[in-house]
């Protein structure tokens, strides 16, 4: 069981993030095609291919999300970012026909916090991405929920492997409130433990002393 | 069960509460509940906590000069022990908060004016002091100080999260509510009203219950 | 260049399960600060000969101490976000452990975080004490809900002489079994010297 003490800092909500979240930071971490729209002076070290020391204009780079955002700026043209795939019109009607065929562990496996950074980036399709990442997750969700409270159900780990990052800690939500009950209904609840923590470390210090 | 604990009350507590301990122990309760389900840190009781505990040194000392084996004291001890628990999960509940949204829980009690409700406790503010003090000095002594000079300020205020009071709570209505102004959750919705019938369960923001969980007039379950 | 140093010490603390504390990578750490410094003092430098260059066209320089700006803002970020997070660790092994740590945990933690952890321990006994009037509660306890006054527990390993209530003493030793005050036992359940036997 996991650490009842430990609270780790969540994502943020909708276009958000978290300074201090460890998944928002791997999120923002993710890379999109950019077109440089001046010259970058001296940036020649971003482009790892190319020996030049100034970026040209028109270059394509995979920059990190972060540095976009950074550079990013509405009025100003420094790069324009490329809608990743994925939250484009093809990619939208495959999700619009049926979302749980998708793996999005896969195609993200932040889909929905990356496609909702997406909207950052004044695109005209703007409302398409959000109505699409919307529908999509209430598309998913049912089955995600009633899997994860099925505790026999075979196909559980199947399913896990295709759920985006959101998606899981949705599904281990799940899990963990089922666990509780039959945990209750068995009439542990009131057990003392020791912590998985005390349990882990246990086990670690007899694995250093065989060192 | 509360109940068998009107032996032991002694007449100075009800000159300061008109509260019997079965009613003292429900409002424990009440406030367990809700602080445990509200994400945002709510007012503190130190009252009821201060008259819990008086209550419960009552029961100690009780228990301390019975007879061994009197099944009297087997039942009073394990009032005692359920009493102790709820009030710890409380002040857990209370302090986790605190830790985890300091500087707004700070912030919050800095700015509050003259005779406002205080939702710290004298005892949980210093705690929250400290906290704050001890986690600052860390961050400049592990890694701001070795930055390069222009970088070095962090703002606590903007880094910490704040508690999403969109939460959605579960609660019981125990007086009755007209009018309660649900907003839409799609661009196709509207907002609409409800009203909360008295005993009825509601499913909600909190943003919207917050003044009410306040008042006392919902319960969060 | 995408500070992938720093991401690669966020990603080792979201591998570390459940909340376990990874040891403290100082030489991770160290090469993220060296290389923070290096681009920062590059940067300053090529400031000054850009201006002594008497170069007018600022708005080049300008995205380049941006760019590095952001670089290294996110460095910090990442950073702060590792050390933020590893607190809440230690944290979790305040109310999970107990107030003395073992020493094969400490090992894991720098200086600074043995620091926060006392300081952190120290503000919570004072908190505890003044609880109730200066009566005190120790809320580290009571962790579960009471089913019964009375638990069955095994012993996992040697502890020695373990008093109870009413002065008597009893020998814990390893896989002895004893019926014990479920409160008296908690902690030791905790720190993995007990375990409760449910019937």
């Amino acid at each position: 069981m996991a650490s009842q003490e430990y609270s780790p800092v969540a994502a943020a909500v909708g276009m958000d993030e978290n300074f201090l979240s460890l998944d928002d930071i791997l999120m923002s971490q993710e890379k999109l095609t950019s077109r440089v729209e001046t010259v970058f002076p001296r940036l020649g070290f971003l482009e790892k291919s190319s020996d030049e020391t100034d970026i040209a204009v028109g270059t394509k780079l995979e920059m990190p999300l972060w540095l976009v955002k950074g550079l990013h700026d509405g009025k100003r043209r420094i790069v324009s970012v490329e809608l990743p795939k994925i939250y484009r019109e093809g990619w939208r009607t495959v999700f619009s026909a049926d979302p749980n065929v998708v793996d999005l562990q896969k195609l993200g496996p932040y889909y929905y916090s990356l496609g909702l950074q997406m909207l950052h980036f004044d695109s005209p399709e703007n409302l398409e991405i959000a109505q699409t990442l919307v529908q999509t997750y209430v598309g998913r969700f049912r089955r995600i929920m009633d899997s994860s409270q099925n505790a026999y159900n075979e196909d559980v780990s199947a399913l896990v492997e295709k759920l985006d990052v959101l998606e899981r800690s949705l599904f281990g939500a799940g899990q963990a409130g089922l666990n509780g009950f039959q945990c209750w209904e068995k009439g542990h609840a009131s057990r003392i433990t020791a912590s998985s923590l005390v349990k882990n470390y246990r086990k670690r210090k007899f694995a250093d002393l065989e060192v | 069960m509360a109940d068998t604990m009107g032996g032991f009350s002694d007449s100075e507590d009800e000159s300061q509460e008109l509260m019997t301990p079965a009613q003292l122990i429900g409002k424990l309760e009440e406030a367990w509940l809700n602080e445990k389900f509200a994400p945002e840190l709510l007012e503190n009781k130190s009252e009821i906590v201060e008259c819990v505990m008086e209550q419960l040194n009552h029961m100690e000392e009780n228990l301390q000069r019975s007879k061994k084996g009197d099944l009297r004291a087997t039942i009073h001890r394990m009032e005692t022990e359920r009493i102790r628990y709820v009030l710890s999960s409380y002040l857990r509940s209370r302090l986790q908060k605190i830790e985890k949204y300091f500087p707004h829980v700070l912030e919050k009690e800095k700015s509050r004016a003259e005779g406002e409700p205080s939702y710290l406790s004298p005892e949980e503010y210093a705690f929250a002091k400290e906290y704050y003090a001890n986690t600052e000095t860390f961050l400049k002594n592990v890694a701001l100080k070795s930055m390069p000079p222009n970088l070095q300020t962090v703002d606590l205020g903007k880094s910490v999260p704040k508690p999403n009071l969109d939460s959605f709570v579960f609660l019981r209505v125990k007086e009755r509510q007209e009018n309660i102004l649900v907003e839409p959750e799609t661009d196709e919705q509207r907002e609409y009203a409800v009203d909360f019938e008295e005993g009825s369960q509601h499913l909600i923001r909190y943003r919207t219950v917050a003044p009410l969980v306040a008042s006392g007039a919902v319960q969060l379950i | 260049m995408f500070c992938e140093k720093a991401i690669e010490l966020i990603r080792e603390l979201k591998r570390a399960a459940d909340g376990q504390l990874p040891a403290f990578n100082e030489d991770g750490i160290r090469q993220v600060f060296e290389e923070m410094k290096a681009l920062y003092e590059q940067n300053q430098m090529d400031v000054n000969v850009a201006k002594s260059d008497g170069r007018s066209d600022l708005i080049p320089t300008i995205k380049f101490r941006h760019c590095c700006l952001l670089r290294n803002q996110r460095c910090i970020a990442a950073y702060l976000c590792v050390f933020y997070d590893r607190l809440l660790r230690i944290r979790a092994l305040r109310w999970e452990y107990g107030s003395v740590l073992p020493t094969a945990i400490r090992f894991h933690m720098c200086a600074e975080e043995l620091e926060w952890f006392n300081q952190y321990k120290k503000s919570l006994a004072t908190y505890m004490r003044s609880l109730g009037g200066g009566g005190g509660l120790d809320i580290t306890q009571d962790m579960k809900p009471p089913k019964s006054l009375y638990i069955e527990v095994r012993c996992l390993k040697d502890y020695g002489e373990f008093e109870i209530d009413d002065g008597t003493t009893i020998l814990l030793k390893k896989n002895s079994q004893h019926f014990l005050p479920r409160w008296k036992c908690e902690q030791l359940i905790r720190q993995g010297v007990l375990e409760h036997v449910m019937s």
